[in-house]
């Protein structure tokens, strides 16, 4: 309000709901817009494409009051932790306008070098009033190609601690000098931090013109109006599960031996205890989870599973308590290497899912493909020689659901994006010569599991050429719930020869590569599922009539011309005797 | 600048023009005298089994009232949301697609993006082509154009697919291979191997619908667009022999989604085109009026009953988007549609309407929308069984609305049911009495409306405290004062006739299609003889289409542009380029062109690395046509005498229910001023005006008001 309002309006002086839900909606728009700016100038696929990114908006105390609508669980959490000791290392009260601070350490942040926390401060008259965080993975931070064959975290590239990316509106020119000197992708890289900064810039000037709009002194009192709601609301949630404890565990792939993920969910009242006592001891190799990142997956999960429309902000972290034991492979120790963390850290809310499944049945996916498929690609292009590194996100299927078939090629937990065919192509040496469904890869169910991809990459260079593949469930596949089958496993190789996964592979011109990211878990008994719902999936190519029979019960029969191209759905039939057969005799 | 109507339609005494926009409840229409300004508008039920009766019907009344035979129209230009709905619908035909082999599921894969994280319920996109309809083809052209060695189209296995779907009864193919954006060839040949074989089917190509990188976008829309052609076929000849019938002998224009008219003949070639033209409409007026009355840069306000919809108008034309979804199937989120990549009026519609109906959420907390009363029940004071309260009847409880003077009397509104209604479901839970609580409604639906505005604005480099705010629709002039003063504009404009704003804007458009060639590439290593090239290719294109309009020499002009960025970022920024041939001499100019676009939209330039071209676009257009729509002979430049009284309304600056002046909008002419608070009433809309403004009524008839500087934002 300015001085020449002279009636006092209604509702503008108090938190009352009206002028709450007004605020609240403003904050959010405020970080989509940090979110848009910072897509709109970024560099890296993985950022502008792919969406690996997180951006919100904290009030004085370092607590996040909003996010913005999209980005991956994995970071979300870690920034808003990650805020806290960015200011921990520069209180509040050393900082001036103008001042950026970043970092990219694993154990305070999201777990992996890749990945910049940038911070900063909003003045207004001298004051800070807030702060806009964003975080999101590099081009490239030098040391290994990235892989999980690292042993510490020294070989995974160049570790930046808590320090000024700008000093009072001034670029840091020494640290982006060392930037520059240690990756491979200088300008990419260092394009990606003055988008970073800049969108904080923008969400920065939001808040202020909102400030004057409203009058507001402080955005506190509405920090804490929006938290307690959101953490009441959560409460609520976790009060309607039955009190007891709830466990499972799901198995990775690791890098020589398998990981084991187990969990432990205690409800109490209206708080929950997600303890990872039981898993696996770390790793000596890059697979490792900081406790953070294991903290954003697993509070991401329980929200998901009881209250996905409850709002996101630190009220939804507090009636969740994370642990894990101390040199686990969810809570590693520096100097341990990290570098394919997802790799694991992307099964925690299967896990989590797995053991509120008797506690929340008909709500959850039955379980997913759940890591991403990474794989970071180099060559040379055959016309200039000009040396290319392409990285390729790629997702498998989710789990089905109580209700639905799962998704097929649908990233669960992570929210990434993939590359287009012709986008890869443009940017590398590379040639896609295939990305179809594959058929068979959906776990059998009441409801089907999502269908995985199978990809094929050759090279139109003439020299050697290499991948790296951060990948998993090659050896365990996802598995179904009451009474669903498991999906396919995911299958990496060359020329019908397995390919090591998470180390860099060499490859010689003539090579394919076969990329096939897994299927999702089916929900319920299979041979419930309506004999119609089999019969379209035959017609559409994603049950073959084998997997109709074997899994299903049903007995499809294609009723056309071999030769026949063209093969409409009235051209199969079900052999109904033999399919009352087959299904009365397996409930035997 | 006047159009004569001459070259482009042809005939003497074809001196009228009619717009027509058929919506999914009403066809409104608007007959236009170019030479005088006069007008006569109608609106007239929409037959949705077929839509050409309502047109004729109506078009029928309208020239009745405008005291004009058919026989004077000289141009009739048409928007439908035929094509809207028949994918929504899957009204379509049974439709075919020819892929790359070994990406027959592009289509379906999509982007592998989860557009919620937190929803686990989320349902994906139905391809229209299903999968079994499918059908991988050898053949590869690589990323630069060529066809890999040993992968040539083969043409037999097309013919055999062909005379296969062609005896199954499928009617339309969609052929869309990798890269042939960058290279048509294969597609061109895959076309002519399915024509030989089975001369009845239709058939689009990915390189003629939509030439742009990215397989998947570009696959959807190809599907999509053969998908829709025979309906499309099928109604424009319907319609044109409808109207010839009538009398009708002057040119029959679509409008387009990117807003400009094309001829029927282009309309049923790509009819993907016509999506979304209806809603064009609303940001053309806003465009054209906003000019005529000194305004290049605005920020136009649609609302209507289900939805409110804004669009930036910039230098004079509405933005242009590139892409957008239809039917969004999962809760109307964002990814749940199918992407069309297309040029369209860039626009932002939210689920906030008059009848959006408002509840206490879990959190105790008020929410407004998007959840819809719509047209069926309807508010609460319809009357007509609506019991949820809406937005509609928070207007009606503040005073803003005339009970008895709704539609301009044609229906009375209950306001003692909207009262009840909102003192149940708001006011009570939350302890407020029953004005606060239509105030909160009021409130919380323009902040939900101005926070969409604002991010929309700024993405676009617009500064949304700094454009006036142009309301129309049957509910934007209610809300339009407190949308502005909340988005921290100065200037609202609220023009007449806001209730068929849209068949009015198509009035103001021009002939026009545009083209587009990828061929990506750094600025200091371009082929530029291949980018002239491809510039020439086009501007040929252009020519022939627009002469087949009636358009030719100096009516015809071509703008080029160019999608730049930096190398290595994904989002390109549109630059407009110079005529004459582009070589490497020319360079600096382009960077420093790029650079300039660049600073104006981010603020401060990139890192120093090179800059890339990776679209080429031009516009072929014939002469946009300016509208002056004259003011009803009653009007006077006397505010006092358009007075009609005064009414109770909701006034917060003034601490609540205050005796608010009422003025008769079609008394209020050119040179009128008055000071808010004030409403004004037409037929369709009603305009609500807070305390410290003030209002004037320009040459056009707009009402221009200067929001008051301690104005509480909606």
């Amino acid at each position: 309000m300015t001085a020449e309002t002279t009636d006092v309006a209604p509702v503008a002086k108090t938190l009352d709901p009206v002028t709450l839900e007004v605020l609240w909606n403003r904050l959010l728009s405020v970080a989509n817009e940090q979110q848009a700016a910072l897509m709109r100038t970024a560099f890296s696929t993985v950022v502008r494409e792919s969406q690996d990114l997180a951006c919100g908006v904290f009030d004085t105390r370092a607590q996040m009051m909003a996010q913005s609508l999209t980005g991956t669980p994995g970071h979300i959490n870690p920034m808003a932790t990650g805020v806290r000791h960015l200011l921990a290392a520069y209180p509040p009260e050393t900082l001036g306008p103008g001042d950026v601070l970043i970092t990219n350490d694993p154990w305070m942040t999201s777990g992996q070098l890749n990945d910049f926390t940038v911070v900063t401060p909003v003045f207004r008259e001298g004051r800070i009033v807030g702060y806009f965080g964003n975080l999101c993975h590099a081009a490239d931070i030098g040391g290994q190609v990235f892989s999980g064959e690292a042993h510490e975290i020294y070989e995974e590239g160049l570790r930046v601690p808590v320090t000024k990316l700008f000093d009072r509106g001034e670029p840091n020119h020494e640290l982006l000098k060392i930037i520059r000197a240690n990756v491979r992708l200088p300008d990419e890289t260092v394009g990606d931090l003055y988008a970073q900064a800049s969108c904080n810039d923008v969400g920065g000037r939001a808040l202020l013109t909102m400030m004057d709009e409203f009058g507001l002194e402080s955005v506190d009192p509405l920090s804490d109006e929006i938290i307690a709601r959101s953490e009441r609301a959560l409460r609520e949630a976790i009060r309607t599960l039955p009190d007891g404890v709830y466990q499972h565990e799901v198995w990775s792939d690791g890098f020589e031996e398998p990981i084991k993920i187990a969990v432990t969910l205690t409800v109490r009242d209206d708080e929950i205890d997600i303890d990872f006592e039981g898993s696996s001891p770390q790793s000596g190799r890059g697979i490792n989870v900081v406790l953070n990142y294991t903290h954003g997956y697993a509070s991401f999960a329980l929200k998901a599973a009881v209250a996905p429309d409850v709002p996101h902000n630190e009220g939804a972290f507090r009636p969740v308590h994370v642990t894990a034991p101390l040199g686990s492979i969810l809570n590693c120790v520096d100097p341990a290497a990290v570098a394919a963390r997802h790799l694991v850290g992307h099964f925690v809310p299967s896990a989590i899912f797995g053991a509120l499944a008797q506690a929340l049945p008909d709500k959850l996916l039955a379980g997913g493909a759940d890591p991403i498929w990474l794989s970071v690609w180099r060559g040379e292009h055959p016309e200039n020689d000009e040396p290319f590194m392409t990285a390729i996100f790629q997702v498998g299927g989710t789990g089905a659901r109580a209700a639905k078939d799962g998704l097929s090629t649908t990233g669960f937990p992570s929210g990434v994006a993939g590359l287009p065919a012709e986008v890869i192509e443009h940017l590398s040496a590379l040639v896609q010569a295939k990305r179809e469904l594959r058929t068979d890869s959906g776990g059998a169910g009441a409801t089907r599991g999502g269908l995985g991809q199978a990809t094929e990459f050759w090279y139109r260079g003439d020299g050697p050429w290499s991948v790296s593949a951060m990948i998993d469930r090659t050896r365990f596949a996802a598995q179904g719930f009451a009474g669903g089958g498991p999906g396919g496993i995911g299958e990496f190789a060359t020329d019908g020869q397995p390919l090591k996964p998470k180390t860099v592979i060499s490859l010689q011109p003539g090579q394919t590569v076969l990329l096939a990211p897994p299927g999702g878990g089916g929900y319920g008994d299979p041979f419930t599922r309506p004999v119609d719902s089999v019969l379209a999936d035959v017609v559409a190519g994603y049950v073959s009539m084998e997997g109709a029979a074997r899994d299903y019960g049903v007995v499809v029969q294609y009723l056309g011309t071999p030769e026949q191209l063209v093969r409409l759905p009235e051209r199969y039939g079900v052999d109904e005797e033999e399919t009352e057969r087959l299904r009365a005799r397996e409930r035997l | 600048m006047r159009v004569s109507q001459g070259d482009a339609v042809g005939g003497e005494g074809k001196r009228l023009r009619a717009g027509v926009d058929i919506g999914g409840t009403f066809t409104d229409l608007i007959v236009y005298d170019d030479s005088t300004g006069s007008f006569v508008v109608g609106k007239t039920l929409t037959t949705p089994d077929d839509p050409s009766r309502a047109i004729e019907s109506g078009l029928a009344e309208t020239l009745v009232a405008a005291k004009a035979p058919m026989a004077a129209l000289g141009q009739i230009i048409h928007g439908t949301t035929l094509v809207t709905n028949a994918l929504i619908e899957r009204k379509g035909a049974p439709t075919a697609l020819l892929a790359t082999e070994g990406f027959r599921d592009s289509l379906e894969i999509g982007r592998e993006h989860r557009y919620d994280l937190y929803d686990l319920q989320l349902e994906m996109p139905r391809p229209l082509a299903p999968r079994y309809l499918r059908f991988g083809v050898p053949g590869r052209t690589l990323a630069d154009g060529s066809t890999l060695p040993g992968h040539d189209l083969d043409e037999d296995y097309v013919e055999r697919l062909a005379r296969e779907l062609a005896a199954a009864g499928i009617e339309a193919v969609a052929i869309a291979f990798l890269n042939s954006f960058a290279n048509p060839e294969l597609e061109r040949r895959a076309r002519e191997a399915v024509q030989r074989a089975a001369p009845e089917l239709r058939v689009s190509i990915s390189s003629d619908v939509v030439p742009e990188i990215r397989e998947y976008e570009r696959t959807s829309t190809t599907v999509a667009n053969v998908y829709v052609q025979a309906r499309v076929e099928q109604y424009l000849r319907d319609l044109e022999e409808r109207l010839a019938r009538a009398g009708f002998g002057g040119a029959l224009l679509l409008l387009i989604s990117s807003g400009a008219l094309a001829t029927v003949e282009t309309a049923s070639r790509v009819p993907v085109r016509l999506l979304e033209s209806g809603p064009a409409g609303g940001a053309l007026a806003a465009a054209a009026f906003g000019a005529a009355a000194g305004y290049d840069d605005l920020l136009s306000f649609d609302m209507g009953g289900t939805t409110a919809k804004f669009a930036v108008i910039d230098r004079g034309e509405p933005l242009l988007a590139h892409g957008f979804e239809v039917d969004r199937r999962y809760r109307f989120k964002k990814g749940s549609g199918l992407p069309i990549n297309l040029p369209v009026i860039e626009m932002i519609e939210i689920g906030a309407g008059g009848g959006s109906i408002a509840r206490i959420d879990a959190l105790g907390l008020l929410k407004v929308g998007p959840d819809s009363a719509g047209a069926e029940p309807g508010p609460v004071c319809y009357g007509r069984g609506g019991t949820q309260p809406t937005v509609t009847d928070a207007d009606l409880v503040l005073g803003y609305l005339d009970p008895a003077f709704f539609l301009g009397g044609a229906m009375s509104l209950d306001v003692a049911g909207a009262r009840d209604a909102i003192g149940r479901d708001v006011a009570d839970p939350l302890g407020l009495s029953i004005e606060e609580a239509a105030w909160g409604i009021h409130q919380i639906v323009n902040e939900t409306m101005a926070g969409a505005a604002r991010v929309h604005t700024l993405e676009r480099g617009g500064d949304p405290g700094r454009l006036p705010v142009f309301a129309f629709g049957g509910a934007g002039p209610v809300h339009g004062y407190r949308i502005t003063a909340a988005l921290g504009s100065p200037r609202l404009i609220v023009p007449s006739g806001a209730g068929v704003m849209s068949a009015i804007g198509f009035l103001a458009a021009a002939v026009a299609f545009d083209f587009t060639r990828s061929f990506p590439g750094r600025l200091d290593t371009l082929d530029w003889a291949r980018v002239n090239a491809l510039f020439a290719e086009m501007e040929e294109e252009g020519t022939v289409l627009l002469a087949s309009a009636g358009l030719h020499g100096e009516d015809v002009t071509h703008r080029r542009a160019a999608e730049m960025r930096y190398v290595g970022q994904g989002h390109e920024v549109r630059v407009p380029l110079p005529p004459g041939p582009l070589g490497a001499e020319r360079v600096p100019t382009l960077r420093e062109a790029f650079e300039t676009e660049y600073l104006r939209l981010y603020g401060r330039l990139g890192p120093p690395v090179a800059v890339e071209a990776i679209t080429w676009r031009i516009v072929s257009s014939g002469p946009r046509p300016e509208l002056h729509l004259s003011t009803a002979p009653e009007a006077s430049g006397d505010a006092a005498s358009a007075r009609k009284g005064t009414r109770r309304a909701y006034m917060p600056e003034q601490g609540g229910m205050r005796d608010v002046p009422v003025y008769d909008r079609y008394r209020l002419g050119p040179g009128a001023s008055f000071a808010g608070p004030a409403i004004v009433e037409e037929r369709e809309s009603t305009s609500v005006i807070g305390p410290g403004a003030t209002v004037s009524v320009d040459g056009e008839g707009n009402l221009v008001v200067d929001v008051a500087k301690a104005a509480v934002a909606g």
